[in-house]
């Protein structure tokens, strides 16, 4: 499912779907009847799915809950969903879930002057720099979060 | 003896091969066990499945019952996993969905297998390209084995797992094949049973390599057509295709180890029927029937000083079944015929084979039973137990115990398919 552009207001932005990329989706579930037909009938058995809009690429994306606060400028919380594609690969800037030493952590990756840094996003916690000596590995680039907000 | 045709057009196969699936799948998530002993236990915690290679190494055995192992666990701290099939079914899952990615026909052979054409283009590169795209995105070690028929992909999995580098591993040309099938054990060619092995060594073959230069005609007498079929596929002429269509299954079994042994024939008939009934459910479930239901019993092959009885009988039914009650009966009347006294029992099984499609079946002229409305009875109490639970119907001669719960001391959350056990990560 594709989503369409618009209109934005001050705080708002409106999208439609892209009805090209439902093409395999049957519009009618039920034989025609006579008198007339409901104008809705062409838009219905469609719901917005979210699987579609979360996740890109399926077979490599896995859900992962945020604990612990590092991350709270750049939006993920505590108890947050991620959303984590293992097929990209991270760029400057990306937040990735990474695994150092054998411990995974969630930080934002920057790299410097060939200096790599991981990078909290709580002025609480420090950068961790990224030696030669540490086993570090990206396990995957973090595409969203879904945060709770009752 | 070499077969005098040679096909011109010859196709080529690669397998896809995860390395200890089980045991990389707990890897995936949990990292500090990378480079550690790991292993997976079966059902109720028994025997292990899986082994990683630093469990191999230090001598844990296929099969090995737990008990047995409790000092080296201790001693090595190997890490221990019970069966997350939730956990490895989706990753299975993923890692089969990557490689349709890269190929146009693909055969799905088992959880952590897959045969793939690579007729159009084979080289070791796109073997590599396949294995580093697995491991990216899925998380999941692969091996691959390239050959012109699925037995030598499979001889070469075995290479590329044991002797290359890359774990990838191409055979080429002719030379090389007979090098690799002289240093493998002939228990280790694909369709070769330990029992088909025992049956082989006593004839002085104990290589691939010997197997294949055995006169055809010998084989065909001693392991039927299929011996000489795996033989022609070890001269690289191909007898095995890749299947891309789902086939009906070949038979179906429940067999399950006791924790503790069992002696008395009244209690092995309330198992049998629980097990024939648990088949006859996943029969109708295919909207399949039987037309032979086997039993078999084992003791205990872990008691070496003891004489092992292994006894198996199959029963034909007249008119394929599918039907509980008809099933269970022909299931305990294979057990009486079978039944020592003299023994304790350490597993048991129920096989039902001849699958045919429900469809499909002629009826008998002397058939004595009323299908139409043993079918409705079935298919009500199969709705009521799919709505409150297995078991919750069941024939009287099943026993009145509740089905003991599995023993899983050892389960790693499922990742992938509960949202309260995804992956929780420190931020």
């Amino acid at each position: 499912m594709n989503l369409k552009h618009l209109k934005n207001t001050d705080t708002l932005e409106f999208f439609a779907i892209d009805e090209q990329s439902l093409s395999s989706i049957p519009l009618f579930s039920d034989s025609v009847q006579a008198g007339f037909p409901s104008p809705a009938e062409d838009h219905m058995d469609m719901d917005l799915n979210l699987n579609d809009y979360l996740v890109h690429n399926p077979s490599a994306t896995f859900c992962v809950k945020a604990i612990g606060e590092s991350m709270k400028d750049a939006g993920i919380k505590s108890g947050d969903i991620m959303i984590v594609d293992k097929s990209l690969e991270p760029r400057n800037r990306s937040i990735v879930l990474a695994v150092i030493d054998g411990e995974f952590t969630v930080k934002r990756v920057n790299l410097n002057d060939n200096e790599l840094y991981l990078i909290p996003e709580n002025s609480n916690f420090s950068p961790i720099k990224i030696t030669q000596e540490m086993d570090f590995q990206v396990w995957g680039v973090v595409t969203y979060v879904i945060h709770k907000t009752v | 003896m070499l077969p005098t045709l040679y096909i011109k057009l010859y196709s080529m196969i690669a397998l896809v091969d995860c390395n200890n699936f089980y045991a990389s799948c707990e890897r995936v998530f949990n990292p500090k066990i990378n480079l550690k002993p790991v292993i997976v236990l079966s059902n109720n915690d028994g025997c292990v499945i899986a082994r990683s290679n630093e469990a191999k190494s230090l001598g844990v055995k296929m099969g090995q019952p737990a008990f047995q192992l409790r000092n080296l666990i201790d001693k090595y701290r190997i890490n221990v996993f019970s069966t997350n099939f939730a956990l490895y079914g989706d990753l299975s899952k993923r890692v089969m969905n990557v490689v349709s990615t890269e190929v146009k026909k693909m055969e799905v052979y088992s959880i952590d297998e897959a045969f793939l054409d690579f007729s159009d283009f084979a080289s070791k590169e796109r073997g590599i390209a396949i294995k580093n795209k697995i491991k990216k995105w899925t998380g999941i070690p692969v091996s691959v084995g390239i050959a012109k028929t699925k037995t030598l992909a499979k001889v070469a999995s075995y290479i590329a797992k044991k002797h290359t580098a890359s774990g990838v591993f191409i055979f080429k040309d002719e030379d090389l094949i007979d090098r690799a099938l002289n240093i493998l054990d002939v228990q280790d060619l694909w369709g070769i049973g330990r029992r088909n092995a025992s049956k082989l060594h006593d004839f002085g073959i104990h290589t691939a390599l010997q197997f294949k230069q055995t006169d055809s005609r010998w084989i065909k007498k001693h392991f039927s057509i299929n011996g000489v079929r795996l033989q022609k596929e070890l001269y690289g002429k191909a007898c095995y295709q890749i299947e891309t269509l789902r086939k009906r299954k070949a038979n179906i079994c429940t067999a399950r180890s006791f924790s503790k042994e069992i002696k008395e024939l009244n209690k092995l008939r309330e198992v049998i029927s629980i097990y024939a009934n648990n088949c006859a459910t996943k029969l109708r479930k295919e909207k399949s029937c039987c037309t032979t239901v086997s039993v078999f019993l084992s003791t205990n092959r872990f008691r070496n000083k003891k004489i092992q009885y292994n006894p198996y009988k199959s029963i034909s039914l007249q008119v394929p079944t599918n039907d509980s009650v008809e099933i269970i009966k022909n299931a305990i009347y294979g057990l009486k015929m079978i039944y020592n006294c003299d023994f304790l029992y350490k597993k048991a099984g129920v096989v039902l084979g001849g699958i045919v499609p429900e469809e499909q079946i002629q009826l008998s002229l002397f058939d004595s039973l009323d299908r139409i409305k043993l079918k409705k009875i079935n298919v009500a109490v199969d709705k009521v137990n799919s709505i409150m639970g297995r078991h919750t119907v069941k024939l009287a001669v099943e026993g009145n115990k509740k089905v003991g719960k599995l023993k899983q001391m050892k389960l790693s959350p499922c990742y992938t398919t509960r949202f309260s056990d995804i992956l929780k990560v420190k931020c």
